[in-house]
């Protein structure tokens, strides 16, 4: 019986068949209890693998909490976190962008290893729930093999590169930013640079400045395409913002330059990642966000520093190499473009054409949306929309921060056809972008911060809208609905007209689901502005509530006043005012059903509420880096066990060397990957000058490193692998000592 | 093909189209949580029952799933045994069966007359695709040992067939008791009699 290590050897890239096999050595390191657990859930993390709710082994279940006594028992997976607990899968899908391979790999692991959904989230990548963390290196493998990662998908890293599911189509970009966030996302992945944040880093890519597209003003960092003359010639370019984020203190990015040329964006990105690893929080995680960083600094004092950075980045061909492959990069459409022609018309075309249907640059073309509800679809919808795709659209799939499925490249000939066979296999409902279509995160159904519905409730206002969607007016069937369950945002409810998210009230002695409305937020022109607080309404009177603002909003509207004016006009007090009556708090002998949440029958509490793993651990780079030292001496134990003595020798070498590494990165970043300049390096900066020396041994460890280094051996007994074994341990061991005397404690 | 998936499904179909809806399922699952009335380390309930044809409403648990499951474009009573499978085919689908009958027999309880399983029909799954390609020649390895082992369970012949022709589907069959009307109850004593380990 064969692996699917074994199976797909030949069909994961190197690079990441390393990261995987790394990851699989940790889990058993871990389960071993040689690896700190806070360690292991940064590593974890990194690998997109999360922790869900109830994973502290504790449940209420409306009556009373109760322990969820899961086999593997002490054994956890991250602080308060037990490893039996189901978890997250996150996989990053830069841009959105799939095949119709990689969307059947997804459904398949779908299938095998969580509950049959696929979620996209609002970061346009896919999340499987209820996964076991032993499942994850076959997962991971099985992904690699079609070319997603799931490196740094959760983490104190950078996060899924977004971008315009228009990129490349629509009528108003500047260019199509498609291949620059590909090649960003390539270039920062598992980037020295970005392996030192104190929290996660989040870029985004617009095409304009007039719609919503990329949302480039609420991110880390966020570049908008521009072009500008030099020297005569058109040049591309980006201008580039950075500090902008949602959360609990939500604030637009500033523009750190005016225009960057394409040959400078990566150059930039990485020297803003370098001045964030530096400069940033790293203790206060409420403090951590790179926006915090530019408050604190200010953004011309932070242009500073990256302009001062830039001049030390190290030149890397990486940098310009990509712009060669740029006219690489096209769209290969399954079909020719044909004007759509005389073909009869199916029941409820007309109202899905009218919402769901863009008609590209590109004539004779469209792009589709497919509206996903909650951002949920089937494994079996998967296969079957794979299918669509590759005889309508080829590979030209993308997933959208509004959580739903985009088909580009459809000839406009196969419209009627293709709604046809979207709607047979449930994705055919009208109302893409509309009032209908509404955004949420996971919520208390399973983050461990939720503390209100999120998914119960958007459901809930789903069904109303879905049944009056005809007979409600433009201006209120145009409205964007977001809804998170927490302050956190990870709903993006700031950016909607009508956003909502989760928080609780006490009546009595009960606790009650509630939700703060916030209304005016604005999505066009990359989330342009935040809406106001206004109030927190028990969580069962927020249909009522959007019932009563609408109705006021059609009724007081002047002609052409839209949503977000309106609000600023009506003043907070006046709908605070609109609020009130809803905000009345019944006690629970009077209305009983107050206290349980949408969609949940319990009783509601705030008891399982759990420490987030969003932020991350904070744990120290060398901390990290060790750990991947560690992780190749026990790949060297493991070839030892098989008699692969060869194997042995690589990986207690490549052991010892990572090892170094991470003590020369305490004092020198830049050391890169190179073995004979890592040993040349740590040699001159802690051997020569004896820092690394024991008290006892002196630098007898140090040269173990030296001895394999300076004189590979011809052969490889079992003898000698046992030696080798030994002293890999013993100069890990070492490393680690030194690193304490001349670093200080270790944080861990 | 003694190889044991690594998660094997049973499912049983409803008759008909119940007056209960999904919604109600969740208060349903909630208090089997509480009860603790199906077997399993019972952890949460998760409502998908806004995604067609999906798998409605799920009881999740650290062993096996219990769904109210609307794939295929019918209801049923859908188990997903996903750890602890015995090492034995004859075990795994023994107990693969005896907890989705004890589950779908639960909610008959819980609207007699109105939840109806049919119990001579059920599908099985074999999540498995590395040992369990959905492929002709892998339904003919399987077959003979197969009918056997679910003769076995039902105590008289079965006939099977491929629930999906399309590869990249799961392997899953379509098991018939050529015995129609099939008991529940007697069922479930049939296979509790067998089982060899509960969880």
């Amino acid at each position: 019986m064969s692996t699917w290590k074994e199976e797909l050897a030949d069909q994961i890239p190197a690079e990441m068949g390393n990261l995987i096999d790394t990851f699989e050595a940790q889990i058993e390191l871990r389960k071993q209890g040689k690896l700190d657990e806070k360690v292991f859930a940064e590593q974890r993390l990194r690998k997109g693998a999360y922790g869900q709710r109830y994973d502290n082994g504790q449940r209420h279940d409306g009556v009373r909490t109760r322990e969820l006594s899961y086999p593997s028992g002490e054994l956890v997976k991250g602080p308060d976190t037990l490893w039996d607990a189901p978890g997250m899968q996150r996989i990053k899908i830069p841009y959105g962008g799939l095949t119709a391979e990689q969307l059947e790999v997804l459904s398949e692991l779908a299938d095998e290893y969580a509950d049959g959904i696929l979620h996209i989230t609002t970061r346009q990548d896919i999340q499987l729930h209820y996964v076991h963390i032993d499942d994850t290196p076959d997962l991971m493998r099985r992904l690699a093999a079609v070319d997603i990662t799931t490196q740094e998908a959760c983490g104190n890293s950078v996060r899924n590169i977004t971008a315009c599911t228009l990129a490349g189509v629509c009528h108003d970009e500047v260019f199509d930013v498609s291949p620059y966030a590909d090649a960003m996302m390539r270039f920062l992945l598992d980037h020295d640079d970005v392996q030192d944040f104190g929290r996660k880093f989040k870029v985004a890519f617009s095409g304009c400045a007039g719609h919503a597209c990329g949302l480039v003003k609420m991110h880390d960092l966020g570049l908008l395409a521009q072009t500008r003359e030099i020297d005569g010639e058109i040049k591309r370019g980006f201008t580039v913002f950075v500090g902008g984020g949602l959360g609990t203190v939500p604030q637009q990015a500033k523009v750190l330059a005016e225009f960057a040329t394409e040959e400078q964006l990566l150059p930039i990105a990485q020297a803003v990642s370098r001045v964030f690893a530096r400069l940033g929080e790293k203790k206060n995680r409420n403090r951590a966000r790179i926006k915090f960083l530019v408050s604190k600094l200010g953004i011309d004092e932070f242009r500073r520093e990256v302009e001062e950075e830039l001049k030390t980045v190290p030149h890397d061909e990486r940098h310009t190499a990509y712009l060669d492959r740029l006219g690489d990069f096209t769209y290969k459409p399954a079909k020719a473009g044909m004007a759509l022609n005389g073909t009869p018309l199916p029941d409820g075309f007309s109202d899905w054409y009218r919402t769901n249907v863009y008609h590209q640059a590109q004539s004779g073309y469209s792009t589709i949306t497919l509206n996903t509800p909650l951002g949920d679809f089937t494994a079996m919808q998967g296969f079957q929309l794979a299918e669509i795709a590759r005889r309508y659209v080829g590979d030209n799939i993308r997933l959208s921060v509004e959580q739903n499925i985009v088909l580009r490249w459809v000839a406009d000939a196969d419209l009627p056809a293709i709604y046809r066979e979207v709607r047979e296999i449930g994705l055919g409902d009208a109302g893409a972008g509309t009032i209908v279509d509404i955004t949420a995160c996971p919520g208390t159904d399973t983050c461990k911060l939720g503390i209100a519905s999120s998914r119960g409730l958007t459901a809930e206002l789903r069904t109303r809208l879905i049944e009056r969607i005809n007979l409600l007016p433009d201006a209120v069937r145009e409205l964007k609905i977001k809804v998170s369950g927490c302050f956190n945002s990870c709903g993006q409810h700031h950016v909607a007209d009508i956003g909502f998210f989760g928080n609780s009230r006490r009546s009595g002695n009960h606790k009650m689901p509630h939700f703060q409305v916030v209304l005016g937020g604005q999505w066009q022109e990359n989330a342009g502005s935040y809406g106001l607080a206004v109030g927190a309404v028990p969580a069962k009177h927020i249909p009522e509530v959007l019932e009563a603002l609408t109705n006021r909003y059609v009724a007081e509207r002047t002609e052409d006043e839209n949503f977000q004016t309106w609000v600023k006009n009506l003043g907070r007090k006046e709908i605070k005012a609109m609020l009130q009556p809803y905000m009345k708090l019944p006690s629970f002998e009077e209305k009983p059903e107050y206290f349980s949440d949408w969609g949940d029958s319990r009783v509601y509490t705030i008891d399982d509420i759990g420490v987030g793993e969003c932020a991350g651990e904070v744990v120290s780079l060398f901390s990290l880096e060790i750990a991947r030292a560690e992780s190749a001496h026990f790949e060297a134990l493991l070839a030892l066990d098989d008699g692969n003595y060869p194997m042995v020798d690589q990986q207690a070498y490549k052991a010892m060397v990572l090892a170094a590494r991470a003590l020369v990165r305490t004092k020198y970043l830049d050391v890169g990957d190179d073995y004979g300049n890592i040993v040349n390096e740590f040699r001159s900066r802690f051997y020569d000058t004896e820092l690394v020396y024991d008290r006892f041994a002196k630098g007898k460890f140090a040269r173990y490193l030296f001895k394999r280094h300076d004189q590979p051996p011809a052969q490889v007994g079992e003898d000698y692998a046992h030696q080798l074994i030994d002293e890999t341990q013993l100069f890990i061991e070492n490393i680690h000592s030194a690193e304490q005397r001349i670093n200080g404690v270790i944080v861990s | 093909m003694t190889i044991v998936p690594n998660r094997l499904g049973v499912k049983f179909n409803l008759k008909r189209e119940p007056a209960l809806a999904a919604a109600d399922i969740v208060p349903i699952f909630q208090r089997w949580i509480q009860e603790h009335t199906v077997d399993g380390m019972l952890i949460d309930v998760i409502d998908y029952k806004h995604v067609p044809e999906g798998p409605g409403v799920i009881l999740i648990a650290d062993e096996g799933d219990y769904a109210f499951d609307f794939s295929d474009g019918q209801i049923g009573l859908h188990y997903i045994r996903k750890r602890n499978l015995p090492g034995d085919m004859a075990g795994a689908l023994i107990l693969a069966f005896r907890l989705a009958l004890g589950a779908a027999l639960c909610l008959e309880s819980e609207a007699p007359g109105d939840i109806d399983f049919d119990f001579s029909h059920a599908k099985i799954s074999f999540l498995d695709r590395q040992n369990y390609r959905n492929e002709p020649a892998r339904f003919a390895a399987a077959q003979d040992e197969l009918s056997a082992i679910l003769a076995d369970i039902y105590g008289g012949d079965v006939a099977l067939e491929r629930a999906y022709d399309d590869p990249r589907f799961s392997f899953a069959l379509r098991v018939s008791a050529q015995t129609e009307g099939v008991d529940g109850q007697k069922l479930l004593a049939r296979l509790s009699a067998r089982a060899v380990s509960v969880q």
